[in-house]
């Protein structure tokens, strides 16, 4: 098959799926249901396979243009290249997992065919924001992707006990995500005024023009437009200053936020920044803006994912943690290596989740780690999955988050060994955190409750089979770029991929180490993996220490579980004010100034009338009295004329 | 000629149906109205103006009674008679529908606003203007909220008064122009003095600005809105007040083209303090109705703002946004009057869990709410997204400000549908939506989705208009010169 079909088959197929279950769901059998949405994901993922196998030159499908007039044409075109098909496959390939997960995951939910229909339709949305050709159309998935967070977060609305909670929580994403949404859209603004067109391509080959013409480059409009699209990543990518929705996000079922808010929906910062390299590429300044936010962002998360106790807690902190490293790489202009560290961990961030998952549903619900504990026993499919996962996100030789992280670290010391320091810090604490997590959940002793503990049960193949599938390709995934220093031949293969006919990038220089730093690197690495794991043991399985009750917390630990009051503080300066301001401009202004001035001016006319009805009194002595008066008037007037 | 006749003929025959037929009456009127404006749409060229009613005579005082319509009118006209239909349909089960002096005054509003859309002549233009002021009065005065004799007293004399400044700048203009007629007008009307023409364009605004209505002449809006009956609010929001936006975009502006530039920051900034400040006050109101007022406030006010920058693409998107804004009134108010009227509650904190009780209102209610805060795939997309950008090219801070009317109604939108509809029960039933109310939603929701994927069919069909309207006066300027 030609490729522009099986492009527009990959898109549509989750669109005609969701369609189908939102509206005869209902009536349907809940494994029908759960098999359809999960097919027509697994079937875009073969065509995406398909069009991957034998990628042609980048190509453009044009399929109708939404406004075509003077000056402004904007299409709903897509595009076959590198970066396009390898999100999609991302996209594609864990989302028909995570939706194989949901159909045991959720089948107890009275709402289970609205979930696929949602659910669906989410990867409607993100294939529109990656597959598209034009920021347009890339602002359609964007915004749409937002929506679909929005319903799926706030899925459980009507529960007794957390219902509020959720639709908040749901709220809160939407707003934060909006507040972005808004520099994207000053960023398209910006792109039209400077190059009159949207699409990707055009905009690079206008910018060769210009280059190769000698004129002087818009350099003060591009740093506009890639710090609006900054701001849009930092809101979509949960990154500071936006970053405090994706915590609370974990209010959605689990395999949403395995699937949207760990693997797939979060990434499209990075997919916006890798996809404009071209203009990143001539604002250095935005470039370090965006290394610095990378950096705080995934120390400050890195922190607070240290005390907390909600398992799904933990892994978003993480989450917000891994994204800032990959700004980190993306500020370093290594834009390769961000997207090698967003494949890698999709893998083992949407494994730690689906497990976590697993344990919940296995823990009756509950959440809180410090109620749980010698799990490894008892779901072990869970657990060794749940281990893969940690292993690789701690960075432990040889795994795939050992390779992602290990580029980033490199280019970070090539770039600066301050920054490389800092990253050190990052990826420790990340170590420590994991580890923590890991043997509070399935080493020591059991410490729920007997009920709970009677229901503990592995879950069924459905769920159990995504975690191995993905377990693997969390252990292999590095072998997608090798280091140079294992092979000669074949190293850096995800590198060459993506350069060879994505825009821009084959023009960006990566930097490789030389191979006695390289080894180093890796050492290091490795012996704090090991050692921050050997400490974790004994710490937490060995001695049997517990998380603390929050009573108990000191100074630093406080302020970990607490999320160093930033919820608290934004709520102080932006949410009360802006309430505040509300109430005050309805009704110091609306009400009292401006409605009651025009009542006070219309009973003005009143008053004037009846003042000006006295003189209408009916008595011929005052009229009499009146005319007196105004001929005394008149004729001093004239005198006093006459005498000047 | 029938297109504007049928309405009235329709108020008038409403007394003689039986009050059992009533409601079927109304309806099948509605549609065939709607049906007749299809029919004209069939035989439409946009290139072409097209008289109903062109007497080639000369009348005393340069009076035309000229009548036609162009692309712009005619998807006016389109809109009044769906809209009017629509609301007949979500009006269908309620007591009213079966009152026939109400079902007389609805069509008599139709007829009114018919003629606004299709005069062609300054004088009717400013007649059938009036005469819309007559059945919403009684709609409102008759049907409304017992108690709301100076709230109607208020939007009465406001309106009335703001008319009153069209009267003489259309006198002005028709007395040294000598004729009403449109084509006089426009192309004369730039021979007016700047100083003069900013004068007239004042009259026309204060008219326009407190039906819109604009910051700070909106204040008669919430109170009207809150006590009116569903189908009044409806008429009003999403139907009349686009006469002011329509006769800015027809009259206004054009007429006055050399005195605009003066007033012109003056509106945008009226305009975007609008988007602010309805949106701000709407955050925090627990009244479900007077929310989705001020809301409208703040979507006007962009509106506005966009159509006197009077580029093509500000014309044409704002035409987008009228149509998605009637859309949105009509069903958000349709909603909040469903909750009212189910639970005689309308301040969101004692609702709550609805969505739970009634399913199917929860999610038409919510697809209305994504309509309301413009997600992609719906027309307010597409039409805020070219305003803002058009307001922007204009002066970037103007576009900052438009801006926070999507980060702004995301807040005020969720808020009300969350407090509402999601949570535990705050009742201990409510009644899911019949086949009238959930036809209402699904055809506001899927023509809200057409717009919103293809809105280059609408933009074709006005662009001939606003070209000639251009071209009219281009003409004239060059004459000038």
């Amino acid at each position: 098959m030609a490729a522009d079909i099986l492009l527009l088959t990959i898109i549509t197929l989750p669109l005609v799926g969701s369609a189908i279950i939102g509206l005869f769901g209902k009536n349907l059998p809940k494994i029908i249901v759960g098999t359809i949405a999960t097919s027509m994901v697994a079937g875009s993922f073969l065509c995406a396979l398909l069009i991957f196998m034998n990628l042609p030159q980048s190509q453009i499908v044009h399929l109708f243009s939404v406004i075509n007039l003077e000056g402004l044409k904007l299409s709903a075109n897509f595009q076959i290249d590198a970066l396009s098909i390898w999100m999609t496959l991302i996209i594609t390939g864990i989302g028909s997992l995570i939706h194989l997960f949901s159909i045991g995951y959720m089948s107890h939910d009275e709402g289970f065919y609205k979930f696929f229909a949602y659910l669906n339709l989410f990867i409607f949305s993100m294939l529109l924001l990656v597959l598209g050709s034009n920021y347009f159309v890339l602002f359609f998935g964007w915004e749409g992707v937002g929506m679909c967070s929005y319903l799926l977060i706030g899925f459980h609305f009507s529960d007794l006990e957390k219902g509020t909670a959720n639709s908040v929580a749901a709220r809160k994403a939407f707003i934060m995500n909006r507040i972005g949404d808004v520099g994207l859209l000053f960023a398209l603004f910006m792109l039209l005024g400077t190059f009159g067109t949207l699409e990707y391509s055009e905009i690079a080959n206008k910018l060769t023009e210009i280059k190769s013409s000698g004129v002087s480059l818009p350099l003060v409009a591009i740093v506009g437009i890639t710090l609006c699209l900054f701001l849009a990543a930092t809101g979509k990518s949960a990154q500071i200053p936006l970053f405090t929705w994706l915590p609370d996000a974990m209010a959605g079922p689990t395999p949403v936020s395995a699937l949207i808010h760990a693997a797939t929906m979060v990434t499209a910062g990075i997919y916006l920044v890798v996809r404009s390299n071209f203009l990143f590429e001539l604002a250095p300044f935005t470039k370090d803006v965006i290394l610095y936010i990378g950096l705080a962002t995934s120390l400050v998360a890195a922190f607070m994912a240290m005390r907390q106790n909600d398992i799904k807690k933990v892994l978003a902190y993480s989450t917000v943690s891994q994204l800032g490293l990959m700004f980190v790489a993306l500020g370093m202009g290594a834009y390769t290596v961000a997207l090698f560290h967003v494949t890698t961990h999709a893998f083992f961030k949407a494994l730690l989740f689906l497990g976590s998952g697993s344990v919940i549903h296995a823990m009756s619900d509950e959440q809180d780690i410090r109620k749980m504990g010698g799990l490894a026993k008892k779901i072990p499919t869970t657990h060794l999955t749940f281990l893969i996962g940690t292993l690789a996100i701690a960075g432990f030789p040889f795994l795939s988050g050992f390779y992602s992280k290990d580029e980033i670290l490199a280019h970070a010391l090539i770039h600066n060994p301050v920054i490389y320091g800092v990253l050190m810090v990052a990826v420790t604490l990340t170590a420590i955190y994991m580890f923590r997590l890991y043997f509070l959940v399935f080493h020591g002793k059991f410490r729920g409750g007997q009920e709970t503990e009677s229901h503990i049960h592995e879950s069924g193949i459905s769920m159990t089979l995504p975690l191995i599938v993905l377990a693997i390709l969390s252990v292999f995934g590095g072998i997608l770029n090798l280091p140079g220093i294992f092979l000669h031949k074949g190293a850096h293969w995800f590198n060459n991929y993506l350069n060879g006919n994505t825009v821009g990038l084959d023009k960006v220089k990566a930097h490789h180490l030389e191979p006695n730093q390289a080894i180093m690197l890796m050492v290091v690495a490795s012996i704090i993996a090991l050692s921050v794991m050997t400490w974790a043991y004994v710490n937490y399985a060995k001695r049997g220490n517990i998380a603390k009750a929050d009573e108990d917390l000191n100074v630093w630990e406080r302020l970990s579980n607490s999320k160093l009051y930033i919820d608290e503080i934004y709520n102080f300066l932006f949410v009360k004010p802006l309430e505040w301001i509300s109430n005050f401009v309805y009704h110091y202004f609306d009400v009292m100034i401006l409605k009651n001035g025009i009542l006070s001016f219309a009973s003005l006319i009143e008053k004037t009338g009846n003042l000006s009805r006295k003189w209408q009194s009916g008595f011929l002595s005052s009229y009499l009295f009146w005319m007196v008066l105004g001929i005394v008037g008149l004729i001093s007037f004239y005198i006093l004329k006459i005498q000047f | 000629m029938i297109l504007l006749v049928l309405p009235f003929v329709f108020a008038l025959a409403a007394f003689l149906i039986p009050e059992k037929l009533v409601k079927y009456f109304g309806l099948v009127a509605a549609l065939s109205s709607l049906a007749v404006a299809l029919g004209h749409l069939a035989y439409f060229n946009p290139e072409h103006l097209v008289y109903i009613f062109n007497p080639n005579k000369a009348f005393p005082m340069g009076l035309s009674f000229k009548m036609g319509y162009d692309g712009l009118s005619l998807t006016m006209v389109l809109l009044v008679n769906s809209i009017v239909s629509i609301i007949l349909l979500a009006n269908y089960r309620k007591e009213l529908a079966e009152n026939k002096l109400f079902t007389s005054l609805v069509f008599f509003m139709q007829a009114g606003l018919l003629g606004v859309f299709l005069a062609q002549d300054g004088m009717l233009f400013y007649t059938f203007w009036e005469i819309t002021l007559i059945p919403i009065f009684l709609i409102l005065y008759w049907f409304g909220k017992q108690d709301n004799n100076s709230v109607l007293l208020k939007f009465f004399i406001y309106t009335l008064l703001g008319s009153l400044g069209m009267l003489l700048s259309f006198i002005f203009l028709g007395t040294s122009v000598q004729s009403f007629a449109y084509n006089d007008l426009i192309s004369s009307g730039l021979f007016i003095p700047a100083k003069i023409a900013c004068w007239i364009s004042c009259g026309f605004l204060l008219a326009f600005a407190i039906k819109i209505p604009l910051f700070p002449f909106h204040t008669w809006q919430p109170s009207t809105y809150t006590t009116a009956p569903m189908a009044g609010t409806m008429l009003l929001s999403a139907l009349m007040l686009k006469m002011a936006l329509f006769g800015m975009i027809k009259w206004m502006i054009p007429l006055t083209f050399t005195g605009i530039q003066d007033i012109k920051w003056l509106i945008i900034t009226l305009g975007s303090i609008g988007i602010v400040y309805g949106a701000v006050i709407a955050i925090k109101q627990k009244d479900i109705k007077t929310l989705f007022a001020y809301a409208s406030i703040s979507h006007v006010g962009l509106i506005a703002a966009g159509i006197i920058l009077f580029t093509q693409l500000s014309l044409e998107s704002a035409i987008i946004q009228i149509i998605n804004h009637s859309i949105v009134a009509v069903g958000l108010f349709f909603a909040a009057d469903i909750i009212e009227s189910r639970t005689g509650k309308r301040n969101i904190y004692e609702l709550g869990g609805i969505a739970k009780l009634a399913p199917r209102f929860g999610f038409w209610f919510a697809a209305m709410t994504f309509v309301s805060v413009s997600v992609p795939f719906t027309a307010g997309f597409i039409g805020e997204f070219l305003l803002i950008k058009e307001l922007f090219v204009a002066h970037w801070f103007v576009g900052i400000i438009a801006s926070t009317t999507l980060v702004l109604g995301a807040v005020y939108m969720l808020r009300a549908y969350q407090l509402s509809m999601f949570g535990a029960p705050k009742m201990t039933q409510f009644e899911d939506l019949k086949w009238n109310e959930i036809l209402v939603f699904a055809l506001l929701t899927v023509s809200a989705i057409v717009i919103g994927i293809s809105p280059q069919c609408i933009m074709n069909f006005v662009k001939p208009s606003i070209e000639h309207i251009n071209e009219l006066m281009v003409g004239g300027l060059n004459f000038i010169k």
